[in-house]
């Protein structure tokens, strides 16, 4: 039985009403008067109370801040972060006392030594090279006319012309499958279209044995950007090409490419 | 003293170098000149190679139409390349060569034949092993040792056979495209519900060697090849303690067993990969909107990518940079294509000329093309490729059924689809400018197939 919660009937309860209907009547007065006495202040803008505004919004030449749009941000979700915060390195102990190093006396140079760029070349020799004595037949156009055998690279040596020009003659077919790759590599819907005709242009570039391509140059510019920057970038993704052929034994092929554009 | 000596090496040094250089001038080695070079160019069009391929010669007793099957399935992979033309046999020679020693050059660069190129070889077998001798030569240019020079080894049975001529197709098409991948041993995921079940199968990509991977007995949907080929993620249906929901599932192809992945609340479909295979992205409504959420291939963090009211799904990534995503949403209306970066930002709507519903988004290896099937209000479901950069349209397919769900091969120079043009809803194939469509499956329903990234 929830006893604390019934009224008894015989409990008066006059003299509690009575005082809440007098705090109530009190309460009601003080807001009235509080409110009329409050009032001391003009109307909110110019006393005539109408506000004229000029929108400002459309004239350009007033700097006025971006407003302060609250968005949800699409990048920041608010689960774990990619990064671990890194922790701040332990200070070191700074050490004790050291003594001061006893100073040699400076004696000048007898005289100044360069580092031989020659001698001292750091450089490492590059991927493909071919160590001292290592090669196979040496890297010179053979032509098998010139002993009448029936096309071996051991045939003989016969130089023809300002040399290394025959790569094109001994290896057709590899010459005409690197012109299909860039070809079809070259992307010609990311040239202006606006431009429906430009003058040649040509790319350099050197191919590995392996097939990548190094050293991409532009030697003869359309002046038109897009137009340059297409076949830059055809010649770039061709990379890697196809390795060279087995039976070539140099260890790099110069190229020179041109692209011809008409719409 | 020391000045003195200062001052004679500034100036013994200068002329010690000029010395050199004019030495350089006369005794320039030749070999720095020899450097072999080639010109060549492009613009005016390419003409494709003309291919010739003999038939394989026999040079032992075969139970079995080996040398036949490699020669027809090497014919059928050059000839669906679409970067050569093969010579008709009609004009061939009568002399079929098997070996580089064989062969008369002039009698197939001449006309009629006019072949540049030709891919020949002979076939050996001891009974339970093959070896296939493969050539190919440039006859217009005689002096010029074989291209290809190589033994292909396998096991003497058909499927064997097969293999060995999609190996030396791939190696000649590599070689006359210049290095591009080639497609002929790569595969082709698909569902099929031949046998009453909607499961995940594997087919080569001419239509052979059709095998069902999965066995789970409900549905299985949108196969997705992981960029190493090594996993397939699709959407499946699992029950869990009584409750059937669409998950991802994840499919180890080496192992040829399931993997485990996260479920999560709600629908869960159209998983996508990164290029780099260590992120899926995919639709889930784990919070109520279906929308598009990203996470690592082995299911952790987790985290959602698109915040818009409607439905997001079908996300694609752009393959070449990883940076861009293409999805569906019907946000504006009616579902169509939207562009993102891949953590979401930057969404920009992809505005076609027409109405209509776009869907099944897919991008080329290249990143430069995108194909989706697009429901136009005047007609039916055809594929579209639309150019990235200029924003311009090739209809691929045209008023034969409802064909959807394109998807690249990794050479970028075909797609598959599914048609329904038979009647029946069938996985097709063609070349990325709509030409040589050609018929892959026959039994049953097949639809929604992936082409392996290799």
């Amino acid at each position: 039985m929830v006893a604390a919660a019934t009224i008894r009937p015989d409990e008066n309860l006059k003299k509690f009403f009575y005082a809440s209907l007098i705090f109530h009547c009190v309460l009601v007065v003080t807001v009235t008067v509080s409110t009329y006495f409050s009032q001391t202040g003009e109307n909110w803008g110019a006393p005539g109370g109408s506000v004229t505004v000029g929108l400002v919004g459309s004239v350009p030449a007033i700097p006025l801040p971006q407003p302060e749009v609250v968005s949800p941000n699409r990048v920041v979700d608010e689960s774990k972060g990619l990064f671990k915060s890194e922790s701040q390195p332990k200070p070191q102990p700074v050490p004790e006392a050291t003594p001061i190093p006893k100073f040699e006396r400076d004696k000048p140079p007898k005289y100044i030594t360069h580092p031989s760029k020659v001698l001292e070349n750091s450089t490492p020799p590059p991927p493909n090279a071919v160590p001292y004595g290592g090669g196979g037949t040496p890297s010179v156009p053979v032509t098998s006319f010139a002993m009448g055998a029936t096309g071996t690279t051991a045939a003989g040596l016969a130089v023809t012309g300002a040399g290394g020009g025959d790569f094109a003659s001994r290896f057709g077919a590899y010459v005409a499958a690197v012109q299909r790759r860039i070809s079809s590599e070259w992307l010609q819907s990311t040239i202006d279209p606006g431009l429906t005709w430009g003058p040649r242009v040509e790319v350099t570039f050197d191919i590995l044995r392996d097939g990548t391509i190094t050293n991409i140059q532009l030697s003869q510019s359309s002046n038109n950007r897009s137009l340059d920057t297409s076949a830059i970038r055809a010649v770039q993704s061709s990379s890697p090409l196809l390795a060279l052929p087995a039976a070539y034994s140099g260890s790099r092929v110069s190229v020179d490419f041109y692209f011809d554009y008409r719409r | 003293m020391t000045s003195n000596r200062l001052m004679a090496r500034k100036v013994a040094i200068p002329v010690a170098w000029l010395l050199i250089a004019a030495g350089g001038l006369f005794f320039d080695p030749s070999s720095v000149s020899a450097q072999d070079w080639f010109k060549t160019g492009t613009g005016l069009g390419v003409t494709k190679a003309r291919v010739a391929v003999p038939d394989t010669v026999a040079r032992s007793a075969f139970t079995q139409p080996l040398p036949k099957t490699f020669h027809d399935v090497l014919w059928a992979d050059l000839d669906y390349s679409g970067i050569l033309d093969l010579v008709s046999p009609s004009f061939y020679p009568l002399q079929t060569p098997g070996q580089a020693s064989e062969l008369k050059a002039q009698d197939w660069a001449a006309a009629p034949a006019n072949t540049n190129m030709i891919a020949y070889g002979n076939m050996t077998t001891d009974g339970s092993s093959i070896a296939f001798a493969g050539y190919l030569s440039d006859v217009q240019n005689a002096a010029s040792p074989p291209a290809i020079q190589k033994i292909y080894r396998g096991t003497a049975t058909d499927s064997d056979a097969r293999r060995l001529a999609h190996q030396f197709a791939d190696d000649i098409i590599a070689f006359l495209s210049g290095g591009q991948p080639s497609i002929a041993q790569t595969k082709i995921a698909y569902v099929s519900e031949r046998g009453g079940n909607k499961e995940i199968w594997v087919m080569d990509y001419d239509g052979a060697n059709q095998q069902e991977v999965t066995h789970l007995r409900s549905i299985s949907l949108t196969p997705r090849w992981s960029p190493d080929a090594t996993r397939i993620a699709f959407t499946c249906y699992v029950p869990f303690r009584t409750v059937t929901s669409a998950q991802i599932c994840m499919y180890s192809a080496s192992s040829n067993r399931l993997i485990a992945f996260p479920r999560y609340r709600g629908t869960n479909s159209s998983p996508a990969w990164s290029p780099d295979g260590s992120q899926i992205a995919f639709m889930s409504s784990q919070n109520g909107d279906p929308e598009i959420y990203v996470t690592t291939s082995d299911g952790t963090h987790l985290h959602r990518i698109t915040f818009a009211a409607g439905v997001s799904t079908s996300p694609a990534w752009n393959p070449k940079t990883g940076k861009q995503l293409v999805f569906v949403s019907d946000r504006g209306g009616s579902p169509v294509l939207y562009l993102s970066d891949s953590d979401g930002s930057n969404v920009q709507k992809l505005d076609l000329p027409d109405m209509g519903y776009v869907v099944d988004p897919a991008w080329s290896p290249n990143g430069q093309l995108l194909a989706f099937s697009w429901r136009r209000p005047s007609g039916n479901y055809d594929i579209y490729a639309m150019d990235i950069v200029s924003r311009q349209l090739v209809e691929l397919t045209k008023d034969a059924g409802r064909n959807e769900r394109p998807s690249w091969a990794p050479d970028g120079r075909h797609l598959v689809f599914e048609s329904t043009r038979t009647g029946t809803r069938q996985i097709w194939s063609m070349l990325a400018d709509g030409t040589q469509q050609r018929q892959l499956t026959f039994e049953g329903q097949n639809e929604s197939p992936n082409w392996s990234p290799k």
